[in-house]
C-alpha cells in the first residue's frame, strides 16, 4: 500500500512551546488512523498541519505524494470535519453542501444533483432547505460529513467530531462514518481523546503524549503490546492496574508489598524493582487457595459485569460473573502469568 | 390587584413596565418636539407667533416656498454629495481599516485604540483643524499634494465653489472613520474562525472567503454602520460653521445647515421647520428599507 499521507520528523514550535516533537508517520492509502491522547497532547495541531491550517516549523509533508510545504490549505484536496462543525450559518444545507462545489466552478444543475446524493447517503435529503441553526446537533454532524464527501478528497481529516452527541448517538455515528469511510475508499485521520472511538473505528491508532508519538499500532497489538506504561494504561477500559514491586529470587514472579505474588510467564532479572501491569479483565477471582490478594473497597454492578475496586483503590477488577462480595472482603486472586506486563518504575519502558 | 402586582413582578407586567419607562420618556423627549416641528411646518410663523401653539394653518404653503427658493436645488445636490460621499468614504476605508486590523499584527489593538481619538474630538475642534489643514495659502494638504505632484498650484478648497463641499466631506469622512471602523472591527470579531478555516479548505480565496463569507455574516453590521452613518452625516453640523460657513454662494450649504440658517439667522422658522422635516422623511424612508433588509436575519 502507498502512503497517502506521509509526515517525516515534523516539529511545531508555538512560540517557545514545541508543540509536536519529532513526529514521524505515515498513512496508507485507504486507512483509517486514529490519533488519540489526553487533552492539550497536540491531536490538534498534528491534523491541523495536516490540513495547512498550521504552518510546521521543520520536517517534510507529503500528501499524495507531493511536498505540501507552502501550498495553502485551499490546494490541498483535502476536507475537515471541526469538533465545532464548522457550517457556514448564513447557508442552507444545499448550500452548505455545495459551497465548495460553487467554488470550483461546477455547475448549478449538476451541483443540485451531487448534493441531491450526497444528501442521500447522510440522511440529509429532508433538510436541504434549512438553515444550520434549525438542525440538531446530530443533523448538523450529518451535514459537516456530508460537506466533507462531496467533493472526494485526497482525505478526510475528522478533529473530535463526535463529542458534541450524547451517548447513543456517538455509537451510532461511530458506525456510519466507518461504513462510510469504506465505502468511499477514503483516506482518513481521526483526532479523538475517546480510545473507545479509536480502538473500534480505526485500523491504525496512533498513541501521543506531549506532541510525542508514544506509540502506533494496529488497535489490538496496543492493547496486548503496550511499549509503556502510559500506552498501556491509556488503552483499555477500565484502565491497566499498576502494582509496585519486586522480581522474586528466582526471576518468575513479582513480589508486592506483604508477601503476595504475581506470577510471570518468563524469566525476569532477580530483585529488580518493576511496575507490574495486569488488565482489570485479566484479573481472576481464585477459586481455591491464592498467591495475590486484594481487599474490597467497592463493588459495581452493570448486570453484565461486576467491578470490583480494592480498599486504596489502586486495584480494579472486572468480571462477567455477578459476584456476591461485599465491602471489606479479602479475595484471592488469579493472574494468567502471560497477561502480566512489566515496566520499568522509572522511564515506564516495557520490560 | 394581588395577581397585578404579581405580574409586575415576574410576568408580563414587568416588561411592560420597562417598555413604558422608555416610552414615556422617548415621547417626552423626542416626540413631543418631532410633532411640534411637524406642526410649525404646516403653519405661518412670525417672530409674535413664536410662543404659541396654534397659528394660522399655512397648509403646504412652506413646502413650497422652500422648493421655490433659489437655493433649494443646489442645497439638494450638496446635501446628497454630502450623504453619498461622506458615508461612502467613512465605510469603505472603516472596512479596509477594520480588515487590516483584524489581522492580528503586534500592535494592531494599541494602534486601532488610537482612531478613536477623532471619535472623542468636538466636531467643532475637529473642523479648526481640518480648516487649517485645508487652507488655500497654508494649508498642509496644499503641500503635501504639490509636493506629491499631484496639483500645481494651490487649491483653495474652502472658498472654490468647486471644492467648497468637498472640504467638508473630507473632515467629515475623517470624523466618522473611527466609529466606522470600530462598529466593523466587533463585526469581523463576531465571525468564528473556524467558518474562514473550512472555506479555505474547501477551496476558497481569500476574496472568494471575503466575498461569500464575510459579507454575508457582516450584513446586519452593515446595515447598522450605514443606517447610523446616514443619521450622523444628516445630524452634522459642527463642521459647517468651522470650515465653509455654507459659502461661497451656498455652495457647501447642506439641508441641516440650512435649515438652521432658516431658523436662526433668517429667522424664518417656518421654513426652517419645514427642511428638517423633509429631512425626516428621507431618514425614514433610508430606516424602512434597512428595517426590511435585516428582516431576513440569518446569523446563526
Ligand atoms: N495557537 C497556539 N498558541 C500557543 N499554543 C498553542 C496554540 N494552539 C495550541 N497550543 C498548545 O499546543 C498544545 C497542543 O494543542 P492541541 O490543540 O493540538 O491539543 P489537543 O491534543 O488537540 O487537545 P484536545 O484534546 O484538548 O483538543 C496545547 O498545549 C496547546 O496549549
Ligand atoms: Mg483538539
Amino acid at each position: 500500500m502507498t502512503a497517502q499521507i506521509e509526515l517525516k520528523n515534523i516539529d511545531k514550535h508555538y512560540g517557545a512551546f514545541h508543540a509536536l516533537k519529532n513526529v514521524s508517520l505515515s498513512i496508507a492509502k485507504g486507512s483509517f488512523v486514529a490519533l488519540v491522547g489526553p487533552s492539550g497532547c497536540g491531536k490538534s495541531t498534528l491534523l491541523r498541519s495536516i490540513a495547512g491550517l498550521e504552518t510546521i516549523t521543520s520536517g517534510d509533508l507529503h500528501i499524495a505524494g507531493k511536498e505540501m510545504t507552502g501550498v495553502p490549505p485551499r490546494h490541498r484536496d483535502i476536507a475537515m470535519v471541526f469538533q465545532s462543525y464548522a457550517l457556514y450559518p448564513h447557508m442552507t444545507v444545499e448550500e452548505n453542501l455545495t459551497y465548495s462545489l460553487r467554488l470550483h466552478g461546477v455547475g448549478k444543475a449538476e451541483a443540485k444533483a451531487k448534493a441531491a446524493e450526497v444528501a442521500a447517503t447522510t440522511g440529509l435529503s429532508a433538510l436541504l432547505s434549512r438553515y444550520p441553526r434549525q438542525l440538531s446537533g446530530g443533523q448538523r454532524q450529518r451535514v459537516a460529513m456530508g460537506r466533507a464527501i462531496i467533493r472526494n478528497p485526497k482525505a478526510f481529516l475528522f478533529d473530535e467530531p463526535l463529542s458534541n452527541l450524547d451517548a447513543a448517538l456517538r455509537v451510532q455515528m461511530r458506525k456510519e462514518i466507518r461504513a462510510l469511510h469504506d465505502r468511499l475508499g477514503a483516506t482518513s485521520v481521526y483526532v479523538t481523546h475517546d480510545q473507545i472511538e479509536a480502538m473500534t473505528m480505526a485500523d491504525w491508532v496512533v498513541v501521543m503524549r506531549d506532541g510525542i508519538i508514544e506509540q502506533q499500532g494496529r488497535p489490538l497489538d496496543l492493547y496486548d503490546q503496550p511499549v509503556n506504561r502510559f500506552v498501556a494504561g491509556f488503552i483499555g477500559s477500565p484502565a491497566m492496574n499498576f502494582v509496585d514491586g519486586v522480581i522474586s529470587e528466582d526471576g518468575r514472579g513479582v513480589v508486592v508489598g506483604a508477601g503476595d505474588r504475581i506470577p510471570l510467564a518468563r524469566q525476569a532479572e532477580p530483585n529488580r524493582k518493576v511496575v507490574a501491569g495486569v488488565r482489570p479483565e485479566n484479573l481472576r477471582v481464585a477459586e481455591g487457595a491464592a498467591s495475590f490478594h486484594f481487599e474490597v473497597g467497592n463493588v459495581e454492578s452493570t448486570g453484565s459485569a461486576t467491578y470490583l475496586t480494592s480498599k486504596d483503590g489502586a486495584l480494579q477488577l472486572v468480571q462477567t460473573e455477578r459476584l456476591g462480595f461485599s465491602v471489606g472482603d479479602r479475595v484471592g486472586l488469579d493472574i494468567d502469568p502471560a497477561l502480566v506486563h512489566l515496566f520499568d518504575p522509572q522511564s515506564g519502558a516495557r520490560i | 390587584m394581588r395577581r397585578f402586582l404579581a405580574s409586575l413582578r415576574d410576568g408580563v407586567g414587568f416588561d411592560i413596565l420597562l417598555v413604558g419607562a422608555a416610552m414615556v420618556f422617548l415621547v417626552a423627549m423626542a416626540g413631543l418636539p418631532l410633532i411640534y416641528n411637524v406642526l410649525m411646518s404646516f403653519q405661518q410663523v412670525d417672530m409674535f407667533t413664536l410662543g404659541s401653539l396654534i397659528r394660522p394653518w399655512a397648509g403646504f404653503q412652506n413646502y413650497i416656498d422652500v422648493v421655490r427658493e433659489p437655493a433649494f436645488w443646489l442645497v439638494t445636490k450638496n446635501t446628497f454629495i454630502f450623504v453619498f460621499f461622506s458615508m461612502g468614504g467613512q465605510f469603505i476605508i472603516g472596512f479596509a481599516l477594520a480588515l487590516f486590523f483584524a489581522q492580528n499584527f503586534p500592535g494592531a489593538s494599541t494602534i486601532r485604540g488610537l482612531f478613536l481619538v477623532s471619535w472623542v474630538m468636538p466636531g467643532l475642534v475637529v473642523g479648526a483643524i481640518w480648516s487649517w489643514i485645508l487652507a488655500g495659502d497654508f494649508g498642509v494638504l496644499n503641500t503635501i499634494l504639490k509636493g506629491l505632484g499631484i496639483i500645481q498650484s494651490n487649491v483653495f478648497w474652502k472658498s472654490d465653489p468647486a471644492f467648497s463641499i468637498w472640504a467638508v466631506v473630507i473632515a467629515n469622512i475623517w470624523l466618522g472613520l473611527a466609529f466606522n471602523m470600530l462598529l466593523l472591527s466587533v463585526g469581523l470579531a463576531a465571525i468564528p474562525r473556524d467558518l474562514y478555516e473550512a472555506a479555505e479548505l474547501d477551496g476558497a480565496n481569500a476574496f472568494q472567503r471575503f466575498w461569500t463569507i464575510t459579507l454575508p455574516m457582516m450584513r446586519s453590521t452593515i446595515g447598522a454602520v450605514l443606517s447610523l452613518g446616514l443619521i450622523g452625516t444628516l445630524q452634522q453640523f459642527d463642521l459647517f460653521p468651522a470650515i465653509t460657513e455654507g459659502g461661497p454662494a451656498n455652495t457647501s450649504t447642506v439641508a441641516q445647515y440650512w435649515s438652521w440658517q432658516m431658523s436662526f439667522q433668517l429667522y424664518d422658522f417656518a421654513k426652517g421647520a419645514t427642511i428638517s422635516v423633509m429631512m425626516l422623511v428621507l431618514v425614514l424612508i433610508a430606516s424602512i428599507i434597512y428595517v426590511r433588509s435585516t428582516r431576513h436575519e440569518v446569523r446563526g
